[in-house]
């Protein structure tokens, strides 16, 4: 009787969500982050219920059992675009295939899970501690001695020299962040080596996942593509991946803002887009995006500047842009732009300014009705392709990130675009007709 | 004689601990509103909502956890709070806790604040949560002393550390005009205090939610309300100490209290999302290098003032 | 009388607090092992978290030590301050004055810098 008026006032509240991103998994977060009736939450214990859009390649499945895991009861789960893990039983499992409808099935599934008219999800892995150690002594106390043996299922830390007479080398903390991690790209997985919460050693263990891009940057390597509908593709890819860090950075109604920004990109009025861009870009300065909370530091060295490429070496002050070459860029007098500090928050200012950039092309392209003039390579928002896509560069962050406190290692990995390119466009959905004067 | 003294107050602290983070909650919403869209039961169902499937899910436990201290350390930041919200006199003659040195009390409940947030990440034995922990640390170090140098400030023309006697120092004029730089600093230490907005550096995203990255459940539930609780512990001696208390013409004194404590918990309300997390070594250095000489700044104003 | 109601106050928030905790978990089970885990995004960490963990501010510490007994001295001269007149001005000024040196020191030997 108490459950239920008390389960009933749960089940209105925005329905927590952990999204646990596979392969083309974003636009699930994007459409979720836009919606008010879900609250994205950055932890699996917060979450009622597992999100799991895109697929998950079989070797991130022992981890995806590890979150699954992870989330207290009462949960479920939905899987959009994916496969569901077999051994979870169909009462506990719901599967949605159009995005349209994910935001009405997680609220109906968070509805149904309080009402106990949807399965709750079992547990999937052993109940079994990591090492055993239990009942070697009289108390079930286990391991061998001060330092050694595994207390309580695992050993404890210990500081990284041999030698433990320095009393002055305090314990590292390795763990391996795993592909599921909200704050990082999907797919990427880092065993990181903590001391205090300085980093250490970073080594990527799995690459994150491909990522892809609007069709018109495909169909630029074959024909001559409006240069209007590419500089709004490249804008609003900036514009998600400025989501990311301005989640990241605390400010929740901006990063929506910016979603909301890049889902008007590729039809909406540009002369309009611009000017708000412009009013954002002022209020991001205001609530203090750079001042406070981007830090100076990740920058790159010269050749890790060139061979990353793109927004990220422009911002080092190599001046490279495929668009400089183009013809039809030159007669809109594309002008190329490059910030010296090479760093984090000289990344940041850069792609603003690209986005701004991009706005203006668009504007004056749309209304000449401007194509591009080569079609051997074009300026990708992840750097340049010639012949061969962009690759991973993932590595980079095993120099740059050592040194770096937790909160500016992961301000400067949300600055950068490490992934490769997936041979593949992103599917766009159905087109709308253009809104708004031209 | 024991009602009046003993059982009032204690009605009185103990509804305005649970009334005040309630509407602190409703004031969130609010502002949550005025940032964008949102949609829910409603500004005043929606905190009862959120508590109402926090109640439901299950508390997690961790592998090793201190446990009786991860358990105690939500409760005891609860108990600070409701410490702090016994200082606050609401009229004249209506104090919970008339004691001479309650400035002094307050400066401590602060202190041991940043003990229980760190207690709080610390217990759970996870990584994401230790880190969160001792990041706080940091900044908890860092606001006691900009709190001390403000209040003092405020204790001079009262010749006094009672805030009864703070009160009454301001009967001619509000120690938020008299001590301009007052306000504003001791509002940053509230925002501190609760690792709200800009100083969220325990519970902040980058650590997957920090010192609450593992903490689910009616354990949840009590941390968050118990952070709320302190916000408005903090509004009450912030209108004490500089909006005049329960001064004010035709209302009674306690209506005066409650109408200013949410004029402070709306601006701390409305602060809070306004600004970018700030990175812990900036914020080390903001407190230190700029904040700290302007603490010193008021107290020097505020001893001048007082001799005049 | 009024330390006795401080201390009712907070004995029955405190005990508001973990009964709040304690009552709605009553009859749930205790969570399984992978349950417990750390969360690392799936990841698995290699040891306890417990550890010596380096704590970049500890000078700053030190220099907030000093400041705090500063402050214990402040309490009573507070109270006394507008009585004592400009005698006490002169002193505690010489007594900021001097820390604001170790401040200064502190700046500059980066004492703020989190390394």
């Amino acid at each position: 009787m108490a459950v239920s008026w008390l389960a009933r006032l749960a089940a209105r509240a925005p329905v927590p969500v952990f999204p646990a991103l596979g392969m083309r998994g974003e636009e699930a977060l994007y459409r979720l982050a836009l919606s008010p009736d879900i609250k994205r939450v950055d932890s699996p214990r917060h979450a009622s219920l597992l999100l799991v859009a895109g697929g998950v390649p079989p070797s991130m499945q022992q981890a995806l059992r590890r979150v699954h895991d992870q989330l207290p009861a009462p949960f479920t789960t939905l899987w959009y675009r994916s496969a569901p893990l077999v051994e979870l039983p169909q009462a506990a499992v719901t599967t949605v295939d159009s995005l349209d409808a994910l935001p009405g099935a997680l609220v109906e599934s968070h509805g149904r899970l309080l009402r106990n008219t949807v399965g709750r999800s079992p547990r999937l892995l052993p109940d079994a501690p990591p090492h055993p150690w239990q009942g070697l002594g009289d108390d079930g106390h286990g391991g061998e001695g001060m330092m050694g043996g595994v207390p309580y299922g695992r050993p404890m830390a210990m500081p990284p020299t041999a030698d433990l007479r320095d009393g002055l080398a305090l314990d590292i903390l390795t763990f391996r962040l795993g592909p599921f991690f909200p704050l990082w790209p999907p797919g990427f997985e880092a065993e990181v080596t903590l001391q205090g919460d300085i980093i250490q050693q970073f080594s990527v263990r799995s690459s994150p996942f491909p990522r892809a891009l609007a069709p018109v940057f495909h169909e630029a390597r074959e024909r001559p593509v409006a240069i209007a509908v590419l500089e709004r593709a490249r804008a609003r890819h900036h514009l998600q991946a400025l989501f990311h860090a301005l989640h990241l950075a605390g400010l929740e109604d901006l990063a929506r803002h910016a979603l909301r920004l890049a889902d008007t990109c590729p039809s909406g009025d540009i002369v309009l887009l611009a000017k708000w861009f412009t009013a954002f870009e002022r209020r991001l300065r205001r609530r203090g995006f750079f001042v406070l909370h981007l830090p100076k530091c990740g920058a790159l060295r010269k050749k890790q500047a060139e061979s990353q490429g793109g927004f990220a070496a422009r911002a080092a002050g190599i001046e490279r842009d495929v668009r400089a070459e183009d013809d039809g860029y030159r007669r809109l007098a594309f002008s190329m732009m490059t910030q010296q500090a090479g760093d984090t928050r000289a990344r940041w200012r850069q792609r603003l300014a690209e986005i701004a950039q991009s706005f203006d092309l668009a504007a004056r392209a749309q209304r000449d009705d401007m194509h591009t003039a080569q079609t051997d390579a074009v300026e990708t928002p992840r750097g340049a392709w010639h012949d061969t896509r962009p690759k991973d560069t993932s590595h980079l962050l095993e120099d740059l990130l050592p040194g770096l406190e937790w909160g500016e290692a992961l301000a400067t990995l949300a600055s950068l675009e490490l992934a490769a390119l997936s041979p593949w466009p992103r599917e766009e959905p159905a087109e709308t007709p253009e809104e708004g004067a031209a | 004689m024991i009602l009046d003294q003993l059982v009032w107050p204690l009605t009185w602290v103990l509804a305005a601990l649970v009334l005040g983070p309630y509407l602190l909650a409703v004031l969130d919403g609010l502002v949550a509103r005025s940032l964008g869209p949102t949609r829910g039961p409603g500004i005043w169902l929606a905190p009862l909502s959120r508590g109402a499937w926090w109640l439901i899910q299950h508390t997690n436990v961790t592998e090793a956890p201190d446990g009786r201290a991860w358990r105690l350390a939500p409760a005891l930041y609860l108990a600070l709070a409701a410490g702090g919200l016994a200082l606050v006199p609401w009229s004249r003659t209506w104090v919970a806790t008339d004691i001479a040195t309650s400035l002094v009390l307050w400066g401590s409940i602060e202190a041991l604040a940043t003990v229980v947030i760190f207690l709080q990440g610390w217990s759970a034995n996870t990584h994401l949560t230790l880190v969160g922990a001792y990041r706080y640390v940091a900044l908890g170090l860092s606001y006691i002393l900009i709190s001390m140098f403000v209040l003092i400030g405020v204790a001079l023309p009262a010749e006094s550390l009672a805030l009864t006697q703070v009160i009454t120092s301001q009967q001619e004029l509000w120690n938020v005009l008299r001590q301009p730089l007052g306000l504003p600093l001791f509002l940053i230490v509230g925002l501190a205090i609760t690792f709200r907005g800009p100083f969220n550096l325990a519970d902040s995203t980058d650590l997957a939610g920090g010192t609450s990255a593992d903490v689910s459940g009616a354990q949840r539930l009590v941390w968050e309300f118990a952070r709320s609780a302190m916000l408005v512990a903090f509004s009450g001696i912030a209108t004490t100490a500089f909006l005049g208390g329960w001064l004010g013409p035709w209302l009674p004194g306690p209506l005066w209290v409650a109408f200013k404590m949410l004029a402070v918990l709306a601006l701390l309300a409305w602060l809070g999302p306004a600004f970018a997390r700030i990175t812990p070594e900036r914020c080390v250095s903001l407190m230190w290098v700029v904040l700290l000489p302007l603490a010193f700044v008021d107290l020097i104003w505020a001893g001048v003032e007082a001799l005049l | 009388m009024e330390l006795l109601v401080l201390f009712v106050i907070l004995i029955l928030s405190l005990a508001a607090g973990l009964l709040l905790q304690w009552w709605p978990g009553r009859h749930h089970p205790m969570p399984t092992y992978p349950q417990r885990a750390p969360f690392l995004g799936g990841g698995l960490p290699d040891t306890h978290a417990w550890s010596r963990f380096h704590v970049r501010y500890y000078p700053m510490a030190l220099l907030l030590i000093a400041f705090e007994m500063e402050m214990m001295f402040m309490y009573p001269w507070a109270v006394v301050y507008v009585a004592q007149g400009m005698k006490a001005v002169m002193e505690m000024g010489m007594f900021l004055a001097i820390l604001s040196v170790g401040i200064l020191y502190g700046w500059r030997e980066g004492v703020f810098r989190w390394q």
